[in-house]
């Protein structure tokens, strides 16, 4: 039979036109907007006088997008390996259990993850809270010095990161033990049968056969934990919000606070240049440890 | 279908032929000033069956609900009559989003620049043009508990705190509800929110004669000095252990109400939260008065909630006489607004004897002649930059962990970089 191959190249554009349209119109369109806002001295809403790369220049001495650059670096630090860690570990341990003591544990696990941001930070501040938290009458009675958790600068990020932890590891938890399960028993008999340790049976099977999972979370939280924004500004309302800004925070309080749409269009476009190399380069270090073995 | 033309005949009736105008309506008070706001848009409705009727809605306060007003006016979905900050008006203005309340417009109202004190009538201008009308005045009192100050021995005859003339005489007052072992602590301070302390902090330089802003510059001359000298002030009453440390807007609040402080700074929008726990009986005996003074002179820092016309809405000439209406009606009634805490713009309404026996705002209304509102420019202003950068050293030096001298020097620096 003869194939019209015309007339399939047209269905095919036609199939394939209103995805092309939306994604045009709502991911392509955008992005191209907001580089061109970059370049001018635009408020909020609607466009400004074309300023040239002025709002990119005054990035470098700009005190709050120093404070934003490094805080949201230092939170990736203590968020993406340290979460992925923790995330395996507990993986490790619920795969030991089975039945319904292992869907218990890991429901357990798994429950802060669906909770909205708000209610999160609603639970970590009435534990935290200064005056009335439940966490402060425990140092109390245990003789300590209250700690005004949110407040100082020493303890803000790393509090956040403890609780962006405990609120999203559920989710790589489930990643991990999908991939723990994908490994097959064969290989864990033949070890057993060799008398292998347990360490090394972790060392030189499990996390081996592992790496693509783990790959994939560290990648996933690096993405995700570049764009932090929502426990930082909620747990800094009060508090001192200038010096706990990370990116995305920055962006928000130019736009939003600022009315200064052009600038904040700046910060975005570094944001996500930022989060293409590091996560091109992160997907190049994978692809060569995995060569590697 | 039947409905419908019975609900035609009767407007029609009623209404004499003449269109029952909507107004739309946006607010941000959803707090005890909320429901006092509520039933006074049911009154308006009642007043005005058949030819004007209330359509409100109410918003989140602070950036959400003015991002709204931005976007709602960028796409003309506007509403028709909005609440605004007075300190709001100049970014408003610099991102065209108010509407001109005209000369005639105010003569339509009834209401004109002798209605109002000269502080307030000054926070709804720019370049000589008016772009809200004043509600209401709603400056930060102190509040204190009669009881625990009785105890100290603190309190007047006239049922007022002691010292409320002198930095020595407040500080003796501290002081004695210290000793005397019936509060935790002699006042409850928002030490935790740096927003917040910006009221009394600027409170603090007003009463030196310090200004924020002078010809565009931030702090300028030795207006850095008086800033250092009003957190001076304020982290020697932390250093004594005179306020809550690390306290939060709630926490502030509670630690008031449930006994554990003696006195608090706070708006009056809290008066109905103390009128409603007095009325359970969950309260002890309190007042509320003007500011004490620690420098030279009297000076509280105020804002004023004011009636707007967002821009971008073409709205009929019918329409924009009823949102007059509106708002001369909310103006001339504002004395059940005053049950709010609020004290009301309208002079007429001031000078009413209900409003003269009304307590607390009696006690406290002296201070309309001794406010003082945020420098005109688009970076202050309720939930704005100026907010974010005074915050942010206003929290460790309240608690003790920066040097007055120090927070004042990056202050300076991050508010003429803005």
């Amino acid at each position: 039979m003869l194939r019209n191959t015309k007339k399939e190249w047209l269905i095919a554009y036609i199939l394939v036109a209103p995805f092309v349209a939306i994604y045009g119109l709502i991911f392509v369109y955008p992005t191209v907007d907001m580089f061109i806002l970059s370049f001018q001295d635009a408020p909020l809403i609607g466009t400004g006088d074309f300023v040239g790369t002025e709002n990119y220049e005054r990035l470098p001495r700009d005190r709050r997008f120093n404070t934003a650059f490094w805080n949201t670096a230092y939170f990736v630090a203590l968020t993406v390996i340290p979460g992925t860690l923790v995330a395996l570990a507990i993986s490790l341990g619920v795969t030991r259990l089975s039945g319904r003591l292992q869907s218990l544990v890991l429901a357990l696990f798994f429950l802060p993850y669906i909770l909205p941001v708000s209610v999160v930070f609603r639970i970590w501040d009435w534990t935290m809270n200064f005056q009335f938290g439940i966490a402060m009458h425990l140092l109390d009675a245990l003789g300590l010095e209250r700690v005004p958790v949110f407040q100082t600068s020493t303890f803000f990020m790393p509090a956040v990161a403890f609780v962006t932890i405990w609120w999203t590891c559920g989710f790589s938890v489930l990643l991990f033990l999908a991939g723990l399960r994908a490994i097959p028993q064969e290989i864990y008999e033949a070890a057993s049968l060799d008398n292998t340790s347990r360490w090394r049976t972790f060392r030189h099977l499990t996390w081996p056969l592992l790496w693509p999972i783990t790959a994939l979370v560290l990648t996933i939280q690096l993405i995700l934990q570049l764009k932090i924004f929502d426990q930082v500004y909620l747990f800094s309302q009060g508090g001192r919000p200038n010096d706990n800004l990370v990116m995305v925070y920055y962006i928000f309080q130019r736009a939003f606070v600022n009315n200064q749409g052009g600038r904040a269009a700046a910060i975005a476009v570094v944001l996500f240049i930022m989060v293409i190399i590091i996560a091109a380069l992160n997907f190049q270090l994978m692809r060569l440890s995995e060569r590697n073995k | 279908m039947n409905k419908f033309l019975a609900i035609a005949t009767a407007s029609v009736v009623a209404s004499a032929a003449q269109a029952q105008e909507t107004v739309v309506w946006w607010d941000f008070l959803a707090g005890g000033d909320g429901v006092r706001m509520k039933q006074m848009i049911e009154d308006f409705n009642a007043a005005h069956e058949g030819e004007i009727v209330i359509d409100a809605t109410t918003l989140e306060w602070g950036v959400p609900y003015y991002t709204k007003v931005q976007t709602s006016v960028a796409v003309g979905e506007a509403p028709d009559i909005m609440t605004y900050h007075s300190s709001r008006i100049p970014l408003a203005i610099d991102q065209g989003l108010l509407q001109e309340l005209t000369p005639a417009d105010f003569e339509t109202m009834g209401l004109g620049e002798d209605d109002f004190a000269p502080s307030i009538w000054d926070a709804v201008s720019a370049d000589g043009a008016q772009y809200g009308m004043p509600l209401d005045t709603h400056p930060i009192v102190l509040y204190y508990n009669k009881d625990a100050l009785e105890e100290a021995g603190r309190l007047t005859e006239d049922g007022l705190p002691m010292g409320l003339d002198s930095r020595e005489g407040f500080t003796q007052t501290l002081q004695a509800l210290q000793d005397s072992g019936s509060v935790n602590f002699p006042l409850a301070s928002v030490t935790a929110d740096g927003n917040f302390m910006f009221r009394t902090i600027y409170s603090l330089m007003g009463q030196q004669g310090g200004e924020l802003m002078t010809d565009g510059e931030f702090l300028a001359g030795d207006n850095p000095q008086k800033l250092e000298n009003a957190l001076t002030v304020l982290q020697e009453w932390t250093n004594a252990g005179f306020q809550s440390t690390y306290t939060d807007y709630p926490a502030t609040v509670a630690l008031f109400t449930n006994g554990e402080a003696g006195m608090m700074i706070n708006g009056v929008w809290e008066v109905p939260t103390m009128i409603d726990l007095e009325a359970e009986g969950n309260l002890f005996n309190w007042g509320a008065v003007e500011l004490p003074v620690i420098f030279d002179q009297p000076a509280t820092y105020s804002d004023s909630h004011v009636f707007a016309i967002p821009a971008g809405n073409d709205m009929s000439e019918e329409k924009r006489a009823a949102v007059l209406e509106v708002m001369s009606w909310f103006s001339n009634n504002s004395l059940f607004w005053a049950t709010a805490g609020h004290i009301p713009a309208n002079n007429s309404v001031q000078g009413t004897d209900e409003y003269q026996a009304m307590e607390p705002n009696a006690t406290y209304s002296s201070l309309t002649e001794n406010m003082i509102y945020d420098p005109k420019t688009p970076l202050a202003g309720v939930a704005g930059p100026i907010f974010d950068v005074m915050s942010t050293y206003f929290v460790p030096t309240l608690n003790g962990e920066m040097d007055p001298s120090e927070a004042v020097e990056e202050i300076t620096y991050e508010l003429n970089d803005m």
